[in-house]
C-alpha cells in the first residue's frame, strides 16, 4: 500500500479487523503509527472523562409514575382480566397430558376467584376517579394497591412457570385479602367525607 | 475486595426483591446506576434537561419490565439498564432531529485549546458537544460503551457501514476540533 491509511482503516485496524495491507503499511509508516497512536490517546481521553451526575433527583418522579402505572393495571384488570385469571385457574388446576376431561379449580379456589370479582366490582364503585382523598388514606391506598399489584405478578408467574402452581390458592387469598382491606378503606374514606 | 463483594450481594438481593415489585428495592437500583445512566444519556443527548428525561424514562421502563429481566447478576443487570437507556437517548435524539426538520450541521474550526488534564477535558467535551448528535452517539457507544458496530447498528436501526462511517467521522472532526497534528 503506498498511501497512508485512512481513519477508517485505522480504527479497524484498532478493532482487530484491519486490511492485510493496512497492517503491512503500518508496520513501515512511523507517520501513521503516530496517527494511530492519537486515536488509542483520543479513545483512552473519552474513557477517563468524569461522570456526571444528575442535578436533581428523579426517583420520586419514577416511583409516582410506576405506582400510576400499576393502578392503571389493577383498573385494568378489573375490567376483564381477572375473569382471564379464572380461566386459567380452570386450566392450571386441569392435570392435562392425556387426562380424561378437566376437573375444574377447587371449590375453595373457585370461591376466592369469586370473592375477588366483586370486591373488584366494589372497588369500581368506591375508588373510582375525581374523589377527594387525603394524604394519609392515599398513602395506605398506594401501598395496598402496590402489594395486589406484587400479588397480580405472582399469579401471573404461575402462567409462565415462575412460580410454583401449588401456590396459586395462597396468592388468591391474599388477593383478596388485600382487596377487602383496599375496599373497607375506600369505604371509610367515603363515609367520613360524607358525614 | 470486600467492598466489592458486598456491593455484589447487595445487588444480587435488590434484583430479586424489585422483580416482585418492591418499592424500596427498585429505588436501590435506582440509586446505583442513576449516574451511570445519566453519564451516558449526558454523552448522547444535546442538552442535560434531555439527559434527565432519558433518566426518568429509563427507570421506568426498569421498574415496569425488570421482572422479565433474565440476567444472572448485576454485571448482566447494568448491561441491560445501559441498553436500555442508550435506546431511549437514541430515541430521544431521533425524534429531535424530526423536530427541527433538518440535522444541526457540525460545527467547524477547532474548539480551543487548553493547557493540563482539566483542559484537555474541557476542550474534549466541547468537542463532544459540536459533534452531529449521530457521531456524538456512535463514538460514545462505540469507543466508551463498548458496544460493537452490529450493536450499534441495531439499535439505531441502521446498517453496520453506517455505525463505521460515523465513527470514523467523528474521529477525524474530534482530530481537526482538538487541533491535533496530522
Amino acid at each position: 500500500m503506498f498511501r497512508h491509511c485512512t481513519i477508517a482503516e485505522l480504527l479497524e485496524v484498532r478493532g482487530g479487523e484491519g486490511s492485510a495491507a493496512a497492517r503491512a503499511h503500518l508496520k513501515g509508516c512511523a507517520a501513521c503509527r503516530d496517527e494511530l497512536d492519537r486515536v488509542h490517546q483520543r479513545v483512552a481521553a473519552l474513557r477517563a472523562l468524569p461522570s456526571v451526575t444528575p442535578p436533581r433527583d428523579r426517583w420520586p418522579l419514577v416511583r409516582d409514575e410506576f405506582r400510576a402505572w400499576r393502578r392503571r393495571r389493577l383498573r385494568w384488570l378489573a375490567g376483564g382480566s381477572v375473569a382471564a385469571a379464572a380461566v386459567l385457574a380452570l386450566v392450571i388446576a386441569w392435570p392435562g397430558n392425556g387426562s380424561p376431561a378437566p376437573v375444574g379449580p377447587s371449590p375453595e379456589l373457585r370461591a376466592l376467584v369469586e370473592r375477588s370479582q366483586v370486591l373488584e366490582s366494589a372497588l369500581g364503585w368506591y375508588g373510582g376517579g375525581g374523589r377527594v382523598v387525603d394524604g394519609l388514606a392515599a398513602t395506605a391506598i398506594a401501598d395496598l394497591e402496590d402489594r395486589i399489584a406484587v400479588i397480580d405478578a405472582g399469579i401471573a408467574g404461575v402462567q409462565t412457570g415462575e412460580v410454583p402452581t401449588g401456590d396459586l390458592e395462597r396468592l388468591w387469598r391474599q388477593r383478596v385479602r388485600l382487596l377487602d382491606v383496599l375496599v373497607q378503606t375506600h369505604v371509610q374514606r367515603t363515609a367520613y367525607v360524607g358525614f | 475486595m470486600e467492598i466489592s463483594l458486598s456491593v455484589t450481594a447487595v445487588d444480587e438481593l435488590a434484583i430479586r426483591r424489585a422483580k416482585s415489585g418492591d418499592l424500596a428495592a427498585l429505588e436501590r437500583i435506582y440509586r446505583a446506576y442513576q449516574g451511570t445512566v445519566y453519564s451516558l444519556a449526558r454523552r448522547i443527548c444535546r442538552t442535560a434537561e434531555e439527559a434527565e428525561d432519558v433518566l426518568q424514562e429509563t427507570f421506568l421502563e426498569v421498574c415496569r419490565s425488570i421482572r422479565g429481566f433474565r440476567g444472572g447478576g448485576p454485571g448482566s443487570l447494568t448491561a441491560w439498564i445501559k441498553r436500555i437507556a442508550a435506546s431511549k437517548a437514541l430515541i430521544r435524539i431521533r425524534y429531535e432531529k424530526y423536530r427541527e426538520a433538518e440535522p444541526l450541521a457540525e460545527d467547524g474550526g477547532p474548539a480551543g485549546r487548553r493547557d493540563g488534564d482539566v483542559g484537555l477535558q474541557m476542550d474534549l467535551e466541547a468537542s463532544l458537544a459540536r459533534l452531529s448528535d449521530t457521531a456524538r452517539a456512535v463514538v460514545w457507544m462505540h469507543d466508551v460503551e463498548g458496544y460493537t458496530h452490529e450493536e450499534i447498528a441495531e439499535l439505531m436501526g441502521k446498517t453496520v457501514s453506517f455505525s463505521k462511517s460515523q465513527l470514523s467521522r467523528a474521529h477525524a472532526r474530534l482530530r481537526d476540533m482538538l487541533g491535533e497534528e496530522v
